[in-house]
């Protein structure tokens, strides 16, 4: 098997990496320890793998590790600041998505997590004020089997205007 | 450019292009095929861009589907296309995915060869012997096949620019991940009236896109339920469905009628 | 009832938001060791065959591989190769044959997964084939191929087993009882309505895929895993290893979805077999078809008859029931007793029979799916009232307000009575939904009350520290449903401390205490208790070391919110513990509940189901669009609001999913839809454009504050509102679910060619 390095910048910092042709990104990544990108579907139907590359959400089940060369990939692990729980780490800094997931108990088991937050992060990254619709639309090849969708779009619209979360939480 | 060709030559079917690669990673991992080589044609920078002439809008063979959703001169000149766009798969397979692949692939439940046949849309392909152009039409030639030559490659999709009074439709019905009827209609309306036959496509619901006969309603009355009727019919008579998961072909081919009449409504709606 | 609670009652954050947001959460598929062995497994492509024998060279020898274990090493290595809560007939691997395409025929474990696949693709199993039978009421007729020559040792214990009665062919179990003259009574009604239902098999797509990683630890079997049921399943690995359970530790962390379907054993007994037979740990990932060929849900045809009076009160109710069980046996005896029990829905019914058969067939075996037997049944029973109702020219709401059994009564005889207000409950939906309708939607609704499954052996323990913070050990596992945070709101509540100070450990038989199931929406009735019951030990113990400490008779020291007052001396708990033993030290409370007390009568709790749609139908497609969509948790009490909406919310659009869209389907011997690609679930899109999610609480259940469960019954409902729904939309009510485009526009075909007719 042909093996070649890449160079990416992966959560912010700088790799070489050496890979095979064939590995796909969720197993480079999965390799590396960042385990919050998840397998499921593997067939790019459930988004639970859902890595950005360059800011576009993608299948990382379905896309090649190499494809990375030269890009900037993000994962879940990437997005609140570092030292989350760790011992005598300041209070956790996290993303608005991630606050606002956690606010409106937008998520149960928490698998299809990582994945719903990444590609709400692209979401907003192009659209940051999106309606209803929109979010619905985006998300809609991410699936979750335990929420019934709904808390999921209240969190991205939070995320989106934290002012109106103030107005409308409980 | 050159150099893909050379590899294609070289390596000829032991060898894929590969551009966005949602179909083709797919296929490859659910064994349905194999290839020892596959070319990455995505450095080549000529091909990943969308350009307008006086006639044609030419869609670089590595033009995302993402791309074409956000294109200024596709929304303008194609806004069916465009709406198309923003509904193909998911968001992850439309960052990834290319059009190009995507006739590539010719896989029959798939939105945009409806809607490129519809509007007289070519596939520019360059191989060893030189550079040709085929009608989207003749590109797909059945399920999963296309005219594409061992040693070529697909270089852009040329679609010709409507004049300003054509309108254009695009619907689908989906149940499960792909579409399982799509309809196209393109069409001049003037007064009321079809200008010359209507372009009415009607794909995924069998092996390749489906044209509808329309040559006897040039110039009919669009506001005359019988036009739509009489194209409904004629779509209901030319595909050939098959039962499985999405439907029994009785009702596919139901809803195939039921998707001409809802498309050429919604070209009625344009022209008002 | 005004009783006041600090944390209680409470949309209390998730104890696992941040793990769960951030990425940090570790499932069994995540879990790796050092050395560690990956197993693929080799599975029938036949649906019924003996096996005369598999040629395993090759793959053995092909790169990295380590060894290709097959169902005959297991029983020439004199382990128990079967298993099986009820009845263990369940291979680990085939043993001389196979019962269904997908079936587990040899492992084949290598240093990689990629050297394991290429090397399972050279194991060559050579078939006898033979006859097969895919279909339940063809598995019964007269000739059918039988799957079990023999029957497995029955094992299931109280909680478990049906019985053996009746046990030919390929019948799997048999419910069957009733009361009063049903014939009479069917005879002399007014009014009968009659009719044949069906119940799709169901896959309940939970987003992690079975996994497990096992190894042996100085002879002890470890194993990490997706299971719901780690005690469980700590017994099934126990048996097959000939182990002593304190030598088996199964391991549950974050589970990626349960619903159910994770409930009991299904890929640990491979995978311990590969670390066996290698000395290597060994990890076993399915993919998510290979997920779909391990369990899914029963499927259900149902015969059902109702008799009525001129004013609609009951009669009688006959049901015969078959379910569609797969080819083990597995967890389907109690679903068939579910399905029978729950059929004839929360009414008073004067003569009552029913008869179900749970049917081998060579499919993939069924188990567990939320709510199971609820769901399948109620479709029968409720669109009855329905059609009853439309006959008989009463509204279909009062109609079931004049059956309906009130609090207190029984709905089956010696069992607990009900423990909820179902009358109040649906007039409370009906109002919701706009009953009988407003504008265009055509509003469909039920009820039920299920005989909660949950066998209420539960224990746990706290640790109070010496800084007074708690660590709550249960043996109920984190599914997402929430019970890390509603057990330690129960902890922070009873003990009087802040809910931050809590921590819970829980998912890990060699260190929690013993939980019989996260199931049947028991953890917070049933586990909810025995942390109760904990949380009162811990403080009899600390009153005892303060009297101690303050050298007073037990009998004079009382508890405070968070410690114990003697006289006017005041300890926080931590400060008793540190007092006692000088330095450092702690107080371990243990509690336990039993089928005693408050638990004496089963079930524990009647889960109620309360729910319903207002839809409308696309006339020339027949796409059905949900417009409204209202549970009523009818709860007791909610513990975390929160997480009870999300429970409701969550089981009423899975019952959507079914409604609408979920189906297995088999095509011959083979499931053909075993990918999410074409097994449609509910998306963003299929969100019903407007959601109410009612929360009745009347402190009626035997949980703590009055509580009882939740996390099903609001999707018990959702299939028979839906068809009800639909029938009220289009004149003609779907017996068979799911309700799809094609068949509802197929009913609308049929409802006009008959219309011609008159």
């Amino acid at each position: 098997m042909a093996r070649r390095e890449i160079g990416l910048r992966l959560n912010g910092t700088d790799r070489r990496l050496e890979v095979e042709d064939q590995v796909l990104l969720i197993e480079l990544v999965r390799g590396l320890g960042l385990v919050g990108t998840k397998l499921s579907c593997d067939t790019q139907v459930c988004g639970a793998c859902t890595v950005l590359v360059d800011g576009r959400p993608v299948s990382s089940c379905t896309t090649l590790a190499i494809e990375a060369d030269g890009r900037a990939v993000e994962t879940i692990e990437g997005l609140a600041n570092a030292g989350v729980g760790a011992p005598g780490s300041e209070a956790p800094t996290l993303h608005p998505l991630q606050q606002a997931f956690i606010d409106r108990f937008a998520f149960q088991c928490g698998y299809c997590t990582p994945g719903m937050i990444m590609a709400a992060k692209a979401l907003l990254d192009e659209h940051p004020r999106p309606d209803a619709a929109a979010v619905r639309h985006w998300m809609e090849g991410n699936i979750c089997r335990c929420t019934g969708y709904a808390t999921i779009v209240e969190a991205v619209l939070d995320a989106a205007d934290p002012a109106a979360r103030e107005r409308s939480l409980p | 450019m050159a150099e893909a060709v050379a590899l294609r030559q070289r390596h000829g079917e032991d060898a894929a292009i590969y551009a966005g690669g949602t179909e083709l990673l797919l296929a490859m991992k659910l064994g349905v095929a194999r290839w020892p080589h596959l070319i990455d044609i995505k450095p080549i920078g000529a091909l990943r861009v969308v350009t307008a002439t006086k006639e044609w809008l030419r869609i670089g063979a590595t033009v995302t589907h993402w791309d074409l959703e956000r294109d200024a001169a596709v929304a303008k000149a194609l806004p069916a296309l465009a709406g198309l766009e923003a509904n193909v798969a998911n968001v992850r397979v439309r960052a990834a995915g290319t059009l190009a692949g995507n006739l590539a692939f010719a896989e029959p439940h798939a939105d945009p060869p409806t809607l490129l046949v519809a509007l007289g849309a070519r596939v520019l392909l360059e191989g060893s012997r030189g550079a040709r152009a085929l009608p989207v039409s003749d590109f797909i030639t059945g399920m999963y096949q296309t005219a594409l030559g061992a040693d070529e490659l697909i270089v852009a999709i040329d679609i010709p620019l409507p004049h300003r009074d054509v309108r254009m439709a695009y619907v689908k019905f989906q149940i499960l991940e792909r579409p399982s009827v799509g309809v196209a209609a393109v069409a001049t309306i003037r007064d009321g009236r079809f200008v010359g036959a209507p372009s009415v496509v009607v794909g995924a619901v069998d092996e390749v896109p489906r044209v509808v006969p329309s040559a006897e309603l040039a110039g009919a009355d669009v506001r005359d339920p019988g036009t739509a009727d009489a194209l409904a019919e004629a779509a209901q008579a030319i595909v050939d469905p098959t039962d499985d998961l999405a439907g029994s072909a009785d009702y596919k081919r139901h809803v195939v009628g039921v998707f001409v009449r809802r498309a050429i409504g919604s070209l009625v709606a344009k022209a008002a | 009832m005004s009783q006041r609670h600090r944390v209680a009652g409470t949309s209390a954050p998730r104890a696992d938001g941040i793990a769960k947001v951030t990425g940090a959460a570790r499932y069994a598929i995540d879990m790796s060791l050092p050395g560690m062995t990956h197993v693929i497994v080799v599975r029938s492509t036949r649906a019924h065959a003996r096996i005369r024998g598999i040629e395993r060279d090759a793959a053995a020898a092909s790169p990295g591989v380590l060894r290709v274990i097959t169902g005959a090493d297991l029983v020439a290595a004199g382990l128990t190769p079967y298993y099986g809560h009820v009845v263990l007939d369940h291979p680990v691997l085939a043993i001389g044959k196979v019962r269904f395409h997908g079936e587990p025929v040899a492992l084949v474990v290598a240093e990689s997964r990629r050297e394991a696949a290429e090397a399972a693709d050279l194991v060559a199993i050579d078939y006898e084939e033979l006859p097969s039978v895919t279909d339940a009421l063809e598995a019964l007729a007269p000739g059918a191929p039988v799957l079990h020559e023999e029957r497995g040792e029955r094992v299931g214990d109280e909680g478990m087993d049906g019985g053996a009665a009746g046990l030919v062919g390929n019948v799997c179990s048999v419910a069957e009882f009733g009361w009063g003259d049903v014939e009479a009574a069917f005879e002399s009604a007014p009014v009968v309505v009659e009719g044949e239902y069906r119940y799709p098999m169901l896959y309940g797509y939970a987003m992690e895929p079975y996994n497990a990683l096992a190894f042996f630890d100085q002879g002890d079997l470890v194993v990490y895993s997706s299971a719901q049921h780690v005690y469980m399943v700590r017994r099934d690995l126990a048996r097959m290893f000939g182990l002593a359970l304190a030598r088996v530790r199964v391991i549950a962390p974050y589970v990626g979805g349960g619903y159910g379907t994770k409930s009991y054993t299904k890929v640990e007994g491979m995978t311990a077999m590969a670390t066996y037979f290698t000395g290597r740990p060994a990890k076993l990932d399915c993919s998510v078809e290979e997920a779909m060929l391990t369990t899914r849900s029963d499927s259900a045809f149902i015969r059902a008859r109702s008799a009525f009076t001129k004013d609609g009160m009951l009669l009688a109710r006959d049901f015969e029931i078959v379910m569609n069980s797969g080819a083990y046996t597995d967890n389907s005896p109690l679903v068939n007793q579910k399905t029978a029990n729950r059929c004839f829905g929360p009414y008073k019914v004067p003569a009552l029979r029913v008869h179900a058969t749970s049917t081998f067939t060579n499919t993939v075996p069924a188990s567990s799916l939320r709510g199971f037997g609820a769901p399948q049944g109620n479709i029968a029973g409720e669109l009855q009232m329905d059609e009853a109702a439309l006959r008989l020219g009463i509204d279909a709401v009062e109609l079931r307000l004049r059956n309906l059994v009130g609090p207190g009564e029984e709905l089956l005889p010696g069992r607990r009575g009900l423990d909820a207000d179902l009358k109040d409950d649906l007039r409370c939906l009906a109002v919701s939904l706009g009953w009988p309708g407003v504008g265009a939607g055509s509003v469909g609704l039920g009820v039920s009350a299920s005989d909660a499954g949950a066998y209420p052996t539960s224990t746990a323990a706290v640790r109070i520290h010496s800084d007074s913070s708690v660590t709550l050990f249960t043996g109920s596992t984190e599914l997402g449903q929430g019970s890390r945070t509603v057990l330690s709101q129960i902890v922070a509540e009873d003990l009087g401390v802040p809910l931050e100070s809590v921590a819970i450990v829980s998912g890990d038989t060699g260190v929690v205490t013993y939980e019989r199931t996260t199931g049947a929406s028991r953890t917070t009735t049933v586990t909810g208790r025995a942390v109760q019951e904990a949380c009162k030990d811990a403080r009899r113990r600390v009153r005892e070391l303060a009297a101690q400490v303050f050298g007073v008779p037990v009998t004079s020291v009382e508890d405070t919110a968070a410690g114990v007052r003697s006289g006017d001396q005041e300890l926080a708990y931590g400060e008793v513990i540190e007092r006692w033993f000088g330095a450092g030290g702690e107080v371990l409370g243990h509690g336990a509940v039993r089928k005693a007390d408050g638990f004496a009568k089963m079930p524990p709790f009647w889960e109620i189901g309360c729910s319903g749609v207002s839809l409308t139908v696309d006339r020339e497609t027949g796409v059905v669009s949900i417009e409204k969509l209202t549970t009523v948790g009818d709860v007791g009490f909610a513990l975390n609001p929160a997480l009870v909406h999300g429970q409701d919310a969550g089981a009423s659009m899975m019952g959507l999913g079914a409604a609408l869209h979920e189906e297995l389907v088999y095509e011959g011997e083979q499931l053909v839809n075993s990918n999410v690609v074409d097994y449609r679930v509910p998306r963003f899109s299929d969100i019903p454009k407007d959601v109410d999610l009612i929360l009745a609480e009347r402190r009626d259940g035997a949980g703590p504050y009055g509580a009882k469960g939740s996390g099903e019954g609001a999707g018990n409902t959702i299939g028979g509102a839906v068809a009800s729904a639909i029938g009220r939309a289009i004149g003609v009510f779907p017996h068979q679910l799911p309700a799809t485009p094609e068949r509802v526009w197929r009913l609308m075909q049929e409802s006009k060619a008959a219309a011609k007719l008159r």
